[in-house]
């Protein structure tokens, strides 16, 4: 990989930010910062600092997206163009059309879509901050904003990503990380299920580096569930 | 923009307020809600702020490049301003190609900042005729309640007074603030019910008539002027308006002064 | 004062009152959705809940009550699902020869047919009788399994809104605003001196003295203000 001389976790297994290998970065999670919209969530993930919010259900027009069996959901993913070090330029992005997609079908498998035939439900996730991994943080923002407005649903999503850094496995890359990273493994987990929703990968791992990623992904996804609740229930985490 | 309907009992009922000399929010005719402003808040941002008013909510970032100075001024630099209105911020914004109401926006934003001759674009220059900064101001709507325009000039104009220029990461010496001499602040008013309100809210807007944005900069000098929307107004109520936006534009003025050196 | 409608969603209020358990096992917890809430056995499913396994799950964010054998989930948020025998307000978005479409702030707008509109007009006189961006009182009469919805006019004291001021609240504090036995309702509009009545989608009709509204729409306000507190106190 070529990486190998730069220095990110040290013989204690201890990362450049302090973390050990299975930790995810300090978060935290503010309902209600789209006053106008009928449901949104701030979630702020290490330097990552995101958006969602909900608009819906309303009727879905263009009438040709119409389902008459169920809603659709319109998802947007979008980077603001000072999220990131090098100013993104609006407009089309096959990356961000990409995300909306897969982050769109995670969604579509917890929401209750078949009580609102015809609908659409609009959610607008808009990177604000962009660290390492926010689609991750986008599509944990989405449910819970989703959870928000009162939208049906059978689960929470929960999205977290593990990687390899220097021949370590580790949870959650920050930025520095995921320049020198060797692999990447984004997950979405039904935390009351353990199902997964989502899922990518790119990198190289082996079969046994493959599982320790997983089970990171896993648990990780444990414990920022509870946060998700604990916002939902008093309004923010930390309180 | 999807056009909302206007009910026509909201119209009426806005001119019965006016009549009496009230608003929906029983604030004064003049009167703004609360601002709150925030500086450095974007930490991928060279300059940034927070501004919110009632439910409208915005962030200003500012971003640096490196260009090829015009031919005609090959020893200054460039400011753009875009200003977005994505469909986060609001039921009535879809997606899409920017509506002509953002453009608008974005245009008057622009003029009022560039007109105050805030920026020393020689102070842009890097080698002339050959390479210059770029500052690049955007907008971003995060919750529009009305009044969009008179947010983000103040976001824009507070990010840039806050601004760092990255000379560092372009391997051209040490960052150094970017100068910004001057504080220009818009203050846009609407006829609702009849008269012209100051920071009108968004059912003020829905049911409103012409509007009028009026940007001032230090001493008063007038930097930029736009009327909006269907309607007609006559040179006195003019002139109230910008006895009223002298006095609103130090208030705001001293806000955003007093936030310098905060990032 | 003409409470007719008034008197009968006071009344609505009452009876869900009337049927409380006050002599029943009561439990109270907040939940959010996927949250694992018990067996199914022995438990009848209410509003925001399913059963998955034998299992009863959440489906919304919210408070959970059991009231006997039934779990529910009171949301803390809601969108607007018209129910027949709504009393709505709506807006008039536009109209054919023969029919008003009227937003009643749900997802669809409903359908107004002539046939059921405030008075006779000859076929394609509907703007002549309700105009496009004016407010109606009307009610739901009928909802398809698609959510498209049918509104009459016909029925006592459903009318054109011709004055006064239409005030929106979200739908999940109106029993905030009518209280206990419609109680505080009651209270507001004899402080007032206004013609209050609440729609069922969270729009209120708001007439009388000017000043009476102006008291009204503070109400609404510090209503909302509060609520927005409360949520991020963590109290409910």
């Amino acid at each position: 990989m070529g990486y190998g001389d730069v220095e990110m976790i040290d013989a204690n297994g201890i990362r450049k930010d302090g973390r050990k290998a299975g930790d995810v970065r300090p978060i935290s999670i503010e309902l209600g910062v789209v006053p106008v919209a009928d449901g949104s969530c701030r979630m702020r993930w290490g330097t990552n600092d995101v958006i969602a919010a909900i608009y819906g259900p309303m009727e879905a027009h263009p009438r040709k997206i119409q389902r008459q069996d169920r809603a659709v959901l319109d998802v947007r993913y979008n980077m603001a163009p000072f999220s990131t070090s090098d100013r993104i330029r609006p407009g089309f992005n096959r990356r961000s059309r990409e995300i909306s997609k897969v982050t769109a079908e995670a969604l579509e498998s917890v929401v209750m879509l078949e009580l609102y035939p015809r609908s659409k439900i609009r959610v607008e996730i808009e990177i604000i901050c962009a660290e390492a991994g926010t689609r991750c943080v986008g599509l944990t923002a989405a449910s819970v904003a989703l959870a928000h407005a009162g939208i049906p649903m059978t689960d929470l999503v929960v999205s977290v990503a593990s990687g390899k850094i220097n021949d370590v496995v580790v949870c959650d890359l920050n930025k520095a990380e995921d320049n020198y990273g060797e692999a990447d493994l984004p997950m979405g987990v039904l935390p009351n299920t353990g199902e997964l929703v989502f899922l990518q990968m790119d990198g190289d791992l082996s079969p046994e580096e493959f599982q320790e990623a997983w089970d990171y992904n896993m648990n990780a996804a444990m414990v920022i569930h509870e946060y998700c609740v604990e916002a939902l229930k008093t309004g923010r985490y930390p309180q | 923009m999807s056009i909302p309907l206007v009910p026509q009992l909201l119209r009426s009922h806005l001119r019965e307020l006016a009549d009496n000399d009230q608003r929906l929010d029983s604030r004064a005719q003049f009167e703004g809600r609360d601002v709150e402003i925030e500086v450095g808040i974007l930490a991928n941002a060279e300059g940034s702020a927070r501004v919110r008013m009632g439910d409208t909510i915005v962030l200003a970032g500012v971003k640096f490049q490196t260009m090829t100075p015009y031919p005609d001024r090959p020893n200054e630099g460039g400011l753009m301003c875009m200003a977005e209105v994505r469909p986060v911020s609001g039921r009535q914004h879809e997606a899409g190609p920017p509506s002509a109401e953002s453009i608008e926006l974005s245009r008057v934003v622009d003029r009022g900042i560039r007109e105050s001759g805030c920026i020393d674009t020689s102070d842009l220059c890097i080698i002339p005729g050959e390479k210059a900064w770029q500052v690049i101001l955007d907008l971003f709507a995060v919750s529009d309640d009305g009044n969009l325009f008179d947010a983000f000039a103040l976001a824009g104009i507070t990010a840039l007074r806050n601004a760092i220029i990255p000379q560092e990461k372009f391997e051209l010496g040490e960052d150094r603030p970017l100068v910004v001499s001057k504080t220009p602040i818009m203050c846009s008013y609407q006829r609702v019910g009849g008269r012209f309100i100051f920071d009108a809210n968004g059912r003020e807007e829905l049911g409103g008539d012409e509007r009028i944005h009026i940007t001032l900069g230090d001493n008063n000098h007038v930097h930029s002027l736009q009327k909006g929307l269907k309607g007609a107004f006559t040179a006195a109520e003019f002139e109230e308006l910008m006895e009223e936006a002298r006095k609103k534009g130090d208030e705001l003025r001293n806000m955003v002064h007093a936030l310098e050196g905060v990032n | 004062m003409k409470g007719v409608l008034v008197a009968r969603l006071d009344n609505m209020t009452e009876k869900k009152n009337a049927a409380g358990p006050q002599d029943k096992q009561r439990v109270t917890r907040l939940v959010a959705p996927g949250e694992d809430l018990g067996d199914l056995e022995g438990h009848e499913l209410g509003h925001g809940v399913i059963a998955i396994d034998g299992r009863i799950r959440a489906t919304k964010n919210g408070r959970m009550n059991v009231n006997g054998n039934i779990v529910s989930i009171e949301p803390r948020r809601t969108a607007y699902v018209p129910r027949p025998g709504d009393l709505v307000i709506g807006y008039v978005e536009g109209c054919t020869n023969n029919i008003w479409f009227v937003d009643i702030g749900a997802p669809f707008n409903a359908i107004l047919p002539m046939s059921l509109g405030p008075s006779k007009a000859d076929f394609g006189g509907t703007r002549s009788v309700i105009d496009i961006g004016e407010a109606i009182l009307c009610r739901v009469q009928e909802v398809e399994e698609t959510h498209s919805s049918v509104v009459t006019m016909k029925g006592m004291g459903l009318r054109k809104i011709r004055s006064g001021a239409v005030e929106n609240i979200d739908p999940h504090l109106l029993g905030r605003l009518i209280g206990k036995q419609g109680k505080a309702l009651r209270q507001l509009k004899e402080e007032s001196e206004c013609r209050v009545i609440v729609g069922d989608n969270g729009r209120l009709w708001i007439d009388g003295d000017f000043n009476g509204t102006l008291e009204v729409r503070n109400r609404l306000r510090s209503l909302t203000a509060e609520a927005k507190a409360v949520t991020l106190g963590g109290v409910a």
